[in-house]
């Protein structure tokens, strides 16, 4: 608990300088989807929050070794469309979980972030994604 | 006497008032009667829109490519622009500031489900993901204020015709965008005038057909139509969403009491992530 307090420290410390700034709904093209990058590694926080669910995870990289262990932050579309489009719930992952996360990298190569396109469990196995248009398809319910 | 105390008399004894107000009869207050037994009957004869409603993205995708608006010359050249920037990766922030999508974006391009509402003379969609999306449309036989209020969502009034919601809409703020995308769309400087026809085109599918005049942006009324799909299972059921949230995070304040602290983001709108 204590080290993923320090975890969030570190997280409050890189996102939380500046004034308020409110956003709201974006598009995602600052993500490269033509990119598919695979970090493994340990949940720090899953923050279920609208419009933009986000995962952080503190883990390597599989294209970028260079960059051993990081944190990375991931987001994903709200909590609503992920229950819908990918099988979400709010405790999908907590603190501590290993996962494999498959996602496309921000374009802007110095920053750790991403859109999570796919997660799996390490001990469970369970696999969630973040696709919105996944919930088009007939027979969903 | 001093002036002021004049004054201060004339006031109080109403001999400044002018003859006519004094004989102007008081306005009576409209009154909106409470809905009777019957008044909720009738809602069993209206088709059944119950359940919630996905905006099929795929389709506005399509219609952005294949249906654009008539944008004038000048905002033409804005939304090339914008469409060029958000292909290399900065998309423009067209929804700022957790204000609504308003209307008719909410309806045009929102990526998020809603519900709708039938009581006595009115129907109310409400939007998941932001707390404010809110559409009431009076089915009561009212018209539209004399003097404009505008809103995000306007002032709608509507009447069925069998089996469709006529909608007709008036007094959005200018500053609501007409937007074809997440990061292509223009503030509709005002006067902008939407009407719609919504029915259901299949079992579980919804139709908005929409035609929007906005003199300042369109050359010509753009006609388009939505498409929602119905989803019944309970764990889809819509769930409250307050867009702030996405912009603060949980903390403990000096008190230790829990509170919220903002985080920072990039100008389009994704978490500024750690280097």
């Amino acid at each position: 608990m204590k080290r993923n307090r320090i975890f969030l420290g570190v997280l409050s410390g890189a996102v939380a300088l500046g004034a308020a700034s409110v956003f709201a709904h974006h598009s995602a093209s600052m993500f490269d989807h033509a990119k598919t990058f695979t970090i493994n590694g340990e949940v720090v926080e899953l923050r279920w929050v609208n419009p933009h669910v986000s995962l952080s995870v503190k883990g390597a990289v599989k294209e970028l070794p260079e960059d051993g262990t990081a944190l990375w932050v991931m987001e994903m579309t709200s909590p609503g469309n992920l229950v819908r489009a990918g099988g979400w719930r709010r405790d999908a992952v907590k603190p501590g979980d290993q996962v494999e996360v498959l996602f496309s990298p921000l374009r802007d190569a110095e920053r750790k972030g991403g859109a999570l396109k796919k997660l799996t469990v390490a001990a469970t196995g369970e696999v969630f994604t973040a696709n919105i248009r996944e919930q088009e398809r007939p027979g969903l319910e | 006497m001093p002036f002021r105390f004049l004054v201060t008399f004339l006031l109080a004894s109403g001999l400044t008032a002018p003859a006519h107000a004094q004989a102007q009869p008081k306005k009576a207050a409209i009154i909106n009667p409470p809905p009777t037994a019957q008044d909720y009957a009738e809602l069993g004869k209206l088709p059944d829109w119950s359940g919630v409603w996905n905006p099929n993205i795929s389709d506005q995708d399509r219609q952005a490519l294949t249906n654009p608006p008539p944008w004038n010359e000048k905002v033409a050249k804005e939304a090339e622009k914008m469409r060029a920037e958000e292909k290399a990766g900065r998309p423009k922030l067209i929804f700022y500031g957790c204000f609504p999508e308003a209307h008719p974006a909410w309806m045009l391009v929102t990526h998020n489900a809603m519900e709708i509402l039938f009581t006595p003379g009115r129907v109310t969609m409400l939007g998941e993901s932001d707390g404010n999306r809110l559409r009431r449309i009076y089915t009561d036989g009212r018209s539209h204020p004399d003097v404009p209020d505008p809103t995000f969502h306007g002032h709608s009034i509507g009447r069925w015709e069998g089996s469709t919601l006529v909608v007709d809409t008036v007094h959005i703020v200018p500053q609501a965008p007409l937007a074809i995308s997440e990061a292509i769309g223009v503030p509709n400087d005002g006067d902008m005038h939407v009407s719609e026809r919504i029915y259901l085109a299949d079992k579980d599918v919804l139709h908005v057909d929409l035609e929007i005049t906005a003199p300042k942006i369109l050359t010509a009324p753009w006609k388009t139509t939505r498409i929602f799909f119905r989803q019944r299972a309970r764990k889809y059921d819509i769930v409250e969403g307050v867009c702030q949230t996405g912009d603060y995070r949980e903390a403990l304040d000096e008190n230790g009491h829990h509170t919220f602290v903002p985080i920072q983001r990039t100008e389009w709108g994704n978490i500024l992530a750690p280097k």
